[in-house]
């Protein structure tokens, strides 16, 4: 029979196991769990060679509070929590027990034995994964009786495990080679090998990205469990029993989930490999580089692999304020859009009209004698979503020296009452890691599984732990937990924010209410409506609850935004929106990385010059009169701000292709060529940083997040302005199904491995079983 | 054979070649006399002869265009001709045609030591594929796409 | 014997500037116009064999190049007096012939003649780094 993810389905068994623990406990709450989990995360097994640092958040050591048990490990004592396992408190003496089912993040499953271990007084050994610790334990996790149990699994687990490690791509990186090493035996015992030999399992195919060859499979469930329980996409489970037993779909199905990357380094054996790198590397030989993720707002913390030059994979790093240890698909295989597509030379349109590679020194003078002619007023800038802090400084300062104002993004931000002036309109105020405080989130126009994967999973793991309740306003999608659909126009958050709604009792008994504003539905015409309804909604809520006496430091309006710079181009004061750059008709314009779209050559005037900076070749490069290449997220030092107004460093992983330099220094570089004394003052990466922080101190104050204030100023400002009308249409969610979700900006456009993921989405939507 | 058998064979390749004097200038050109049957002449004017009752290895041989005059090389026969020169099979063009696939490249004769000489250059994909503007973007398909394999255009980087 | 009277009569001669002559056991010209004759005839070897020279090496030098590098080389030579060290150098630049007529040396050899003396100053200055490619 087909159990996906369990009998009674993930949200009830960790629900169960949360009553469990609080029976134990009496009181619990997330942040305990929380600090449970950062303990445990410093001591696990590094996999992967993902480098763990401590883990930004709640102190490592869990300080003994007044109810705390001691267990003595290998005659050591710890004092622990009650209601942790005896895996987490050895883990927490230093003593690493071996295990393969047992994910810190995941529920407790207890099926792959390896992690037992010796308690006295019991006559058989104990799973320690599940055991939780009672007064005065002894363990004993290095007994013969341990050694032979563990000795015992693994040549159960290596009787029926293909002999494939020339040939599997997690040689290197193997739990079961290193755990073989460690607590195997040395000399094996199978003969069964003449006889009827080994068990032998199909391969199933779930999807572009991963590969499966389910004769490795240990049946340790960690891609069930992360399927049902993190994802929310119940597609693996678990077909038929003992020696038979299969994981898969059982039928032919994608694994349709935007973090469905993750299972491959879950999976701890080489049952689950990356398609797009298989046999390509060997882990031993990459490289590693610490960087940050663009593809989505978030600015997950990624590792970045290279070789020889190019890049290999990309891995997530553990980020406990951001993105845990998950990354999204997108992040992870879009590494060889990285490879096509891209500008290597810089090009000036000849006498004919038609782009010409030519090189530096004469692209550089070209522009500048186009620009020199031109008076600033005439000038314009418009910058994408990917470009880095310091490629927007410098574009701004030598605009401005060159007397032009008018530098915005493609993105826009309703600018009538506050706009971007204050920054906590346009942040996610109470960070990410409020999702896990919050008791009610209400989520307005957006379709945030796709918009910030790894933030939903962290919404799921509130919705499962915490009792997380969920609202949401805009089009109908899917979320993959239950949600308190209201409606899906602006005159539903209207109703609520006058509180006329049903929901308004609900929403004002909340104790710490999210609401976040999806930064696609503020795009339109009415997103003026929808911020300042949010606006004035968030304030009337925040009003209640410090008159409830709750803490009023807990700030309740959150902006969402899709692109990974948006906050930073807002910080250094970029107009929001094309708007500004459609009514003056500018003679020339500077693109870069603009690739949306959202200007066309009609909105400008008739002998406009455009010039294009950017790495990748889409609209903007087609519509240049001049193209500079420039560096993409991996190939330069670039800071990047995320949606809660965290900045962020990323590293150079390979250097930028054929004749590309780093934006800045192009930008520096032409500033010599321009009229006047616009040469920039800043020859090197130290220096432009220190110009950042003129700027905004926060901008150099990497990985720490300011609070930003000012709400019942924004809401003044707000209700004295005219309450915009609306129209109420639906608020379009713009990435609706799971075939939206993969080419969303320049980089994934190119990308050949989401253009098959996009295929093989249409494909299952089109099936008997759907998405 | 016969010594008369011999002279025979003399006159006919004499007459073969057109006569005293040009079979003197044959000899001159060639080191070689000799006579038989005409298989058929390719398209650069080169043509070729068999003749069964000389050994194997001086059975089949080509009398050059005469515009090459000293300058004959091998490697002026074309593949088809080339095939059956070298025993590699049986039947001449002229009786089994050569196939024409998409990727042929016309024939050329070997340029050593001249500057247009072949230079060894990497086959291999580039890794980064650039963009191209659109005026420079081929109608073929990707693969054809001259830009992702640095095929050198003048056959000649690294030679001075 | 020697030795002594020429390390202190270049002590002398450092000191007192050039114009001192004595005698000095000869290496293999005994007079200026020995040593004269030598050096031309040298250069008129190496002036001959230049077309030869070419057909051997597959260089991208003409035959008019190198024998303006010849002159050059030659030039750099001329002010020395010592009849002794010209000697030396023309005993070199046979030694020298004599390796690239027998080919002896190759391309790469024979190119080292063309070397840029100049060493390349590092670019300085942000825009010119910026247009090396940061090199």
């Amino acid at each position: 029979m087909f159990h996906p993810g369990g009998v009674h389905g993930a949200r009830h068994i960790a629900q169960s196991l949360h009553h469990v623990k609080n029976a134990i406990r009496g009181t619990c709450s997330s942040k305990l769990l929380m600090q449970q989990k950062a303990a445990a995360a410093v001591a696990v097994e590094s996999k992967k060679g993902t480098v763990t640092p401590p883990p930004t958040g709640p102190a490592p050591t869990a300080p003994a509070a007044p109810n705390s048990v001691e267990v003595y490990i290998d005659d050591k004592m710890v004092m622990v929590e009650p209601g942790t396992t005896v895996l987490q408190a050895a883990a927490l003496a230093g003593v690493e027990i071996p295990r393969f089912c047992y994910h810190d993040r995941l529920s407790i499953a207890g099926n792959c034995r390896m992690c037992l271990v010796e308690v006295e007084k019991s006559v058989k050994p104990v799973a320690s994964c599940a055991m939780p610790v009672m007064k005065g334990m002894r363990v004993k996790t290095n007994s013969p009786m341990t050694r032979k149990a563990r000795e015992g699994v693994m040549e159960f687990l290596l009787m029926n495990h293909p002999l494939d490690c020339p040939i599997c791509d997690q040689g290197g990186e193997c739990d079961l080679q290193d755990q073989s090493m460690m607590f195997g035996s040395d000399r094996s015992r199978f003969t069964d090998i003449k006889f009827d030999g080994k068990r032998a399992v199909e391969d199933k195919n779930i999807g572009p990205l991963i590969k499966t060859i389910m004769n490795r499979c240990i049946h340790c469930t960690r891609c069930i469990r992360f399927g049902s329980e993190v994802a929310g996409v119940d597609d693996l489970g678990t077909t038929g029993r003992g020696n038979e037993m299969q994981v898969g779909t059982y039928v032919e199905k994608l694994f349709a989930s935007e973090l469905s990357g993750n299972v491959i380094d879950l999976c701890p054996v080489g049952a689950l490999t990356s398609k797009p790198y298989a046999f390509t590397y060997r882990p031993w030989e990459l490289r590693k580089h610490e960087s940050v993720d663009v593809m989505d707002g978030l600015g997950s913390a990624i590792l970045v692999n290279s070789r020889g030059g190019e890049i290999i994979r990309i891995l997530p790093r553990v980020h406990e304020g951001i993105n845990e240890e998950w990354i999204s698909d997108k992040t992870r295989f879009v590494y060889d859009g990285l490879k096509r597509q891209r500008l290597t030379q810089p090009m000036l349109k000849n006498s004919q009209g038609l782009l010409e590679p030519v090189d530096w020194e004469d692209a550089l003078s070209g522009i500048a004698a186009r620009i020199n002619r031109v008076p600033g007023q005439e000038m314009a800038a418009l910058v994408g979503g990917l470009c880095d802090v310091e490629a927007l400084t410098a574009l701004k300062d030598l605009m401005n020296r060159l007397g032009c104002e008018t530098l915005c993004t493609e993105e826009s931000f309703p600018m009538n009452a506050a706009g971007t002036d204050l920054r906590s309109n346009y942040l996610l105020n109470t960070k990410i890691t409020g999702v896990e405080e919050a008791d009610l989130v209400l989520l307005i126009g957006t379709n945030i599984r796709f918009e910030a994967p790894v933030l939903n999973a962290r919404i799921r793991k509130a919705y499962l732990h915490n009792n997380l309740r969920i609202a949401s306003i805009g089009e109908r999608v899917d979320l993959r937990y239950e949600t308190d659909f209201l409606g899906d126009s602006v005159h539903v958050l209207a109703q609520l924010a006058d509180g006329d709604h049903k929901y308004s009792e609900i929403l004002s008994k909340a104790k710490k209410p999210m609401i976040i504003v999806g930064s696609s539905s503020l795009q339109h015409g009415d997103g003026t409506a929808v911020l300042a309804n949010a606006i004035v909604l968030a304030d009337s809520l925040r009003s209640k609850m410090s008159s409830n006496g709750d803490e009023s430091d807990w700030k309740v309006l959150n902006v969402l935004h899709r692109h990974a710079n948006q906050v930073g181009a807002l910080d250094l004061g970029y107009k929001a929106g094309p708007s500004a750059i459609k009514q003056m008709q500018p003679k020339v314009l500077f693109m870069m990385g603009a690739d949306d779209g959202v200007v066309q050559r009609r909105d400008l005037a008739g002998d406009a010059f455009v010039i294009y900076q950017g790495h990748h070749g889409d609209k903007g490069a087609e519509m240049a009169d001049a193209v500079l290449p420039g560096a993409a997220y991996t190939e330069k030092y670039a800071t990047y701000v995320n949606t809660e107004g965290r900045a962020q460093r990323g590293n150079v992983a390979v250097t930028p292709p054929g004749m590309a330099r780093e934006d800045w220094k192009i930008l520096r570089a032409l500033s010599e060529f321009v009229r006047g004394s616009s040469v920039l003052p800043y020859d090197s990466l130290d220096e432009v940083r220190k110009r950042l922080a003129e700027i905004a101190p926060h901008l150099t104050r990497y990985g720490q997040v300011e609070d930003a204030n000012y709400f019942r100023q924004s809401k003044d400002l707000v209700w004295n302005a005219a309450r915009p009308g609306h129209s109420g249409q639906t608020l379009p969610a713009q990435q609706r199904e799971l075939e939206d979700f993969y080419m969303t900006n320049t980089i994934s456009r190119a990308s050949r491995t989401m253009a098959k993921c996009v295929t093989a989405a249409r494909h299952q939507k089109s099936t008997r079983y759907g998405l | 054979m016969s010594l008369i058998q011999k002279t025979l064979n003399l006159f006919r390749a004499i007459k073969q070649n057109g006569g005293i004097l040009s079979s003197l200038k044959t000899l001159y050109v060639t080191d070689d006399l000799k006579w038989g049957t005409h298989v058929g002449t390719d398209k650069y004017g080169n043509k070729y002869y068999e003749n069964n009752y000389y050994f194997l290895s001086r059975n089949r041989w080509v009398i050059y265009n005469p515009d090459f005059h000293l300058d004959y090389d091998g490697s002026q026969i074309p593949p088809e001709w080339h095939m059956w020169m070298h025993y590699t099979t049986d039947k001449p063009p002229t009786v089994k045609p050569p196939v024409n696939y998409k990727w042929m490249v016309p024939h050329q004769e070997n340029k050593s030591g001249s500057s247009e000489m072949y230079y060894p250059y990497s086959t291999t994909r580039t890794k980064i594929e650039s963009w191209q503007p659109a005026h420079l973007r081929t109608a073929d398909t990707e693969e054809q796409n001259p830009k992702l394999f640095n095929i050198p255009q003048n056959n000649r980087i690294g030679v001075q | 014997m020697s030795r002594l009277a020429s390390s202190s009569s270049s002590l002398v001669s450092r000191v007192a500037g050039s114009g001192l002559t004595r005698e000095v056991k000869p290496l293999v010209s005994t007079s200026k116009r020995e040593a004269r004759q030598r050096v031309l005839n040298l250069y008129r070897s190496w002036y001959r064999q230049m077309p030869y020279i070419m057909m051997d090496y597959y260089v991208p030098v003409s035959v008019a190049d190198c024998r303006k590098r010849l002159k050059e080389v030659f030039a750099a030579n001329r002010h020395l007096t010592d009849i002794r060290a010209i000697d030396m150098l023309v005993i070199k630049g046979q030694m020298e012939l004599r390796e690239t007529i027998e080919v002896w040396k190759q391309k790469t050899h024979f190119m080292m003649y063309f070397r840029d003396t100049v060493k390349q100053k590092p670019s300085e200055g942000f825009l010119s780094k910026f247009l090396d490619g940061k090199s």
